[in-house]
């Protein structure tokens, strides 16, 4: 997909891409997006974000032994706490409905799913996946100064023609991860992969409509004219 | 704007101009910034914006109690981790340090350090503040979700020529902003975000800000 030439159109732009085409991408580039989120802000300005950014044969070995160890149980974290409430988990089924929709894969195909489902093991063929971790002395506040630096990063990839998909799920094979790149599960939490590349236009997987809720549920206005 | 641009050029602005915001502006930043992703699309943020009247009476409000000091903290979560192994700590006093050089406030004038700190509840003279909160229930990953939207927000607005001071402090007097705008009471209070026209020639909005170097942040494997 075209470079995003404003900060909107990267907004309205960028979607979480499960399908990349081959193409690999420079480090130089990678290294100008890396080197400009650090302008991310953080409260206090602790900056709690690390990461390791894998490529090429390291990546494909840890490909690998993801897919020869089972996910770890406990989990590293929950990502499930919204499903308690319905209307969270009534989002999460659409975005799952409408994405196996677009695929043309039945609801009961179960084995269809999961075959695609396990394309998150190979971060749906991204040349490049940074892995995201940090402190795990790290509160609330600080995740979403990580989540700040996060979307930083997409919205310059998106700048540059490229495409990102954040993957809570490799959080499965959190420890595994954190021992290949060489990171203390002691001090450390694993917190999700962000795979980047370049968009396969073609697949319908990243043609699909994302709903969003109205502005009028999430925001109120109050004192204006 | 494009986006390298919005990312260089954003920074937590603490000194606004008298200068009010239009709410159609708002309303469009919000919209584009409803295009935020979240985990398993559960788009965990709320907000309410205020300005003028109800705006006013937040900060009359906070202003009358500030004197009290700390027994009218109420905040609902830890806003820095109880332990911090030194570079955060260094982190932290960097910038400060860089802040208070600016305003021209040493160590030694502590008052004066107070009262700059007491500028956060008058929002730093911005015209609109949004206040952040989400569900209880939500958890640490829906909170980086928070993040991803209101850094959203903060590039948007870049690009409309309009700055942002995205505010934890606030947490403290969650109780005197449930007083005056209505935040469900199953929802936590997370941040206030001062919205406005910056002042370009104020010291505080020009200090340079240090940030780690990335090869501290940034591991590499197969390039």
């Amino acid at each position: 997909m075209s470079k995003a030439t404003t900060t909107s159109e990267a907004v309205l732009t960028r979607r979480s891409i499960r399908s990349f085409s081959d193409k690999p991408v420079p480090l130089d580039l990678i290294k100008q997006v890396m080197d400009t989120a650090r302008w991310t802000p953080s409260g206090c300005n602790f900056q709690p974000w690390e990461g390791a950014i894998l490529t090429g044969e390291p990546l494909r070995q840890l490909q690998e032994k993801m897919r020869n160890t089972p996910p770890q149980n406990p989990q590293e974290y929950s990502w499930s706490d919204p499903e308690v409430l319905p209307e969270c988990k009534a989002r999460l089924s659409q975005v799952g409905a409408d994405m196996y929709a677009a695929m043309s894969i039945e609801r009961a195909d179960k084995a269809a799913r999961g075959d695609f489902m396990a394309q998150n093991l190979v971060s749906f063929g991204a040349p490049a996946v940074l892995m995201v971790y940090f402190p795990r002395v790290m509160g609330p506040p600080q995740w979403s100064d990580v989540g700040m630096w996060l979307q930083t990063i997409m919205l310059l990839f998106r700048e540059q023609g490229l495409d990102t998909c954040p993957q809570e799920f490799l959080s499965l094979y959190a420890k595994l991860i954190k021992e290949f790149v060489g990171v203390s599960d002691e001090t450390h939490i694993f917190f999700c992969g962000i795979a980047i590349g370049y968009r396969d236009e073609t697949d319908p997987v990243n043609g699909f409509d994302r709903k969003r809720e109205p502005l009028e549920s999430k925001i109120q206005f109050l004192g204006f004219e | 704007m494009n986006v390298f641009e919005a990312v260089a050029t954003r920074r937590t602005v603490r000194a606004f101009l008298d200068k009010p915001v239009d709410q159609a502006i708002l309303r469009r930043v919000l919209e584009r910034a409803q295009n935020a992703p979240s985990g398993g699309n559960t788009q965990p943020w709320n907000a309410t914006v205020i300005t003028g009247e109800p705006l006013a009476k937040l900060l009359a409000d906070v202003a009358a109690i500030l004197p009290e000091g700390p027994a009218r903290h109420k905040p609902e979560y830890a806003i820095y981790p109880p332990e911090l192994d030194g570079a955060y700590a260094e982190r932290r006093k960097g910038v400060g340090e860089a802040m208070y050089a600016a305003l021209e406030i040493p160590r030694e004038n502590k008052m004066g350090r107070l009262a700059w700190f007491a500028r956060n509840f008058q929002a730093f003279g911005a015209p609109v503040l949004m206040l952040i909160h989400t569900p209880r229930y939500m958890g640490r990953p829906q909170w980086s979700d928070i993040g991803m939207w209101l850094q959203t927000v903060c590039l948007l607005l870049r690009e409309e020529g309009l700055d942002s001071c995205p505010q934890e402090a606030w947490a403290i007097y969650q109780e005197q902003i449930r007083a005056v705008v209505n935040i469900p009471e199953d929802h936590i209070f997370f941040c206030g975000m001062g919205v406005g026209w910056r002042d370009p020639d104020a010291p505080v909005n020009n200090f340079p800000v240090p940030r780690a170097p990335l090869d501290e942040v940034i591991r590499w494997e197969g390039f």
